[in-house]
């Protein structure tokens, strides 16, 4: 325990830097700034080196905590480390069960699981020059990092939600661990609007097929491969618009499939994400 | 980058499948071929045909959608015992064509495994052809998740001109849960090697609604009516059988009481729970769904113009016999401790030649493999 409170108080004299509505990057938040949106977790500096977010809306049926540390410069990057945890039982328990909404078939109980995930993340404005409107680049955000999930009990491999999107971020319990990678580019395209590209993919390692069948495919395991693209309106410091897609592919217990989201299966149609952000400072 | 952006302009594209997979009249089914093919050819003999709803190779597992069962999903080496056991009474029977029904191939309930491929590399069958009769990416209901069941016919020789023909949707359901729903058909195909002199030959199999409280097992039985007699005006042969779902004319047609769950109840449109047969005194109602088989004028005659016109397996002066049963809900007890194999007759086969004398049986010995039985019958094809 000492350690690591040793630790916090090291990682905080380091200055991060910081800046607004950069969720997936290195970058902290300012002290003191929260910023929240209709679908994103509610996000808080908490120092200039440490930045804390929850899921307020899951929080109750699904615990989660996520704590970003400023780690100062690495190999001309910006870093920071970035842990997170996540207790999904008490959820996904609630939709195991009979009749509509029963996602996970009645006869089985999820145990108790909890989910620790630690990433490492690297910024940097790459390709900078200057616009009549402002400093404009690229800003590119390089991150990996490791998860594990650790179950306190039996948990059954037919209980899986083998749908995109859930599929792998449940898998890492399934596997008891898994690889994620991936990178965002940011691009100011005016001073209000914004465009951000962003790739993730996710490897849940199939160590055991491996040595059994020394197969590559087998050593990778199950894989997704997740992109967005985002047209963003930042109408100010304190509120945003947000709308675009989501692509998502992957390596399933039934073969491989992809879905463009959002889709709204009884119109079988691909409507854009919306999402509005809000921010302030607390003084 | 043109490149990169038509890379993803194709994923996009192939990223908006439809969620639920809906149907035109008439498609294409799908065709199999065993991995390793048996020698089989024809040389002018008979052609035996089964007919057998398999359950998905659940066996008599207490699945919740068809018994009282509260279970949904049955482990992979189970599922694997089961349908080696079908496949094993296939082999026994040796039959030339195969009208299977409630087989899957891509379901997570059964692990995912493609039962017709399963189905024709352990068999002496050869070809294969499947009509999806439930197709969704994920059905959010009792964990049932990613579905696709449907019919097959199997053969020993190649099937050719593979047809999806598409049977009307419940027309008792909401909106929401018809989307949901199966979407049932009839599938058909031509077997060449069968052909008699000028005349082509059909295999055709059905699997008609089970559920509906409406008229729409009417309109499947028509529409099978009508698929064969474009056949017989042809000039070609047909054998055809399946699921029908109903009862033949004559036979008991309220099984409500016996297919009753423990604690069951009926709910109205207001949600009250009120027992099965409490309140119409003239019809027993209100029934339980797919055990109450007079839920039209008609009902208990559907099947009088297939026996009118065509030659069936289980002729009207044995139908209605017990060994000539062909089902019983899977959960369904005499006592504790006896189960009941059958007690009613579902399944058919019909041709419009003519079914040797004899050699049609009722398979009530594999009982434990579904809660269907096959049917078998040889056609006799000597006289062509």
């Amino acid at each position: 325990m000492k350690k690591i409170i040793f630790y916090f108080i090291i990682a905080s004299l380091v200055f991060g830097e910081t800046k607004k509505w950069d969720a997936h990057s290195a970058y902290l938040l300012p002290q003191k700034r929260w910023e929240m949106g209709l679908f994103q977790p509610f996000r808080y500096g908490y120092s200039e080196s440490i930045e804390y977010s929850v899921h307020p809306l899951w929080f109750f049926v699904m615990p989660n905590f996520s704590l970003k540390i400023s780690q100062g410069d690495f190999a001309g990057f910006t870093s920071a480390s970035q842990y997170k945890m996540v207790y999904p039982t008490p959820f996904l328990n609630m939709i195991a069960k009979k009749g509509t909404m029963g996602i996970i078939a009645p006869e089985f109980q999820m145990p108790p699981m909890l989910g620790l995930s630690a990433s490492w993340l690297m910024s940097k404005t790459i390709f900078p020059f200057i616009s009549p409107y402002s400093l404009i680049g690229l800003d590119l955000t390089l991150k990996a990092g490791l998860d594990l999930g650790v179950t306190f009990g039996d948990l059954d491999t037919r209980s899986t939600i083998d749908i995109p999107l859930v599929y792998h971020r449940l898998g890492v319990y399934y596997n008891k661990w898994s690889i994620h990678t991936g990178l965002d580019i940011q691009k100011n395209l005016t001073q209000k609007f914004t465009v951000l590209f962003d790739l993730d993919i996710k490897l849940l390692p199939g160590l055991a097929e491996a040595q059994t069948d020394p197969d590559v495919s087998k050593l990778m395991g199950e894989y997704s491969l997740e992109h967005k693209l985002l047209l963003i309106w930042n109408k100010s410091e304190n509120f945003r618009v947000l709308t675009g897609y989501k692509f998502v592919m992957g390596e399933y217990p039934y073969g491989s499939d992809m879905r463009l989201l959002p889709y709204i299966p009884m119109a079988e149609t691909w409507v854009p994400i919306i999402e509005f952000q809000w921010a302030r400072k607390k003084s | 980058m043109k490149k990169f952006l038509s890379i993803l302009g194709v994923l996009l594209i192939l990223g908006c499948d439809p969620f639920v997979t809906e149907f035109e009249d008439l498609s294409d089914a799908v065709m199999y071929e065993a991995n390793s093919k048996s020698d089989a050819t024809y040389d002018s003999g008979n052609v035996k045909v089964v007919t057998w709803n398999i359950r998905f190779g659940i066996a008599r597992f207490p699945f919740f959608g068809d018994s009282c069962g509260d279970d949904v999903i049955l482990d992979d080496a189970t599922i694997e015992e089961n349908m080696a056991a079908i496949a094993d009474a296939l082999n026994a029977i040796d039959a030339d064509i195969v009208l299977v029904q409630e087989v899957d191939v891509s379901s997570k309930r059964t692990g995912y495994m493609d039962q017709v491929q399963y189905l024709l590399d352990n068999t002496n069958l050869n070809y294969g052809c499947y009509a999806s009769m439930w197709k969704a990416d994920y059905i959010p209901s009792d964990g049932f998740g990613r579905i696709d069941a449907g019919n097959a016919i199997l053969s020993k020789y190649e099937l050719t001109d593979a047809e999806r023909i598409k049977l009307p949707l419940r027309g008792d359901q909401d909106d929401l849960t018809q989307y949901f729903y199966l979407r049932r058909n009839i599938v058909k195909a031509k077997i060449p090697a069968l052909t008699q002199g000028p005349k082509d030959f059909y295999a055709v199999d059905i699997h008609a609604t089970a559920f509906a409280t409406d008229d729409t097992k009417k309109e499947h039985i028509d529409k099978y009516v009508e698929t064969l007699a474009e056949i017989q005006s042809s000039g070609n042969y047909f054998v055809t059988g399946g699921d029908l779902n109903s009862v033949p004319p004559g036979s008991e047609f309220d099984y409500c009481l016996q297919d009753i769950c423990p604690g069951e109840k009926y709910e109205d449109e207001n949600g009250n729970e009120i027992d099965y047969h409490s309140i119409d005194s003239l019809t027993g109602g209100p029934h339980k769904e797919g055990a109450y088989f007079n839920n039209f004028d008609g009902e208990r005659d559907l099947l009088l113009p297939l026996y009118d016109v065509y030659d069936s397996a289980i002729d009207s002066a044995s139908y209605n016999l017990t060994e000539h049963f062909t089902h019983a809900p899977s959960t369904s007890m005499i006592d504790d401790s006896t189960a009941t194999m059958y007690d009613r007759k579902l399944d058919y086969l019909f041709t419009n030649g003519i079914w040797e004398n004899t050699s049609s049986i009722t398979h009530q010995a594999d009982w434990e493999l579904s809660d269907h039985l096959p049917v078998s019958a040889v056609l006799d094809l000597g006289g062509e």
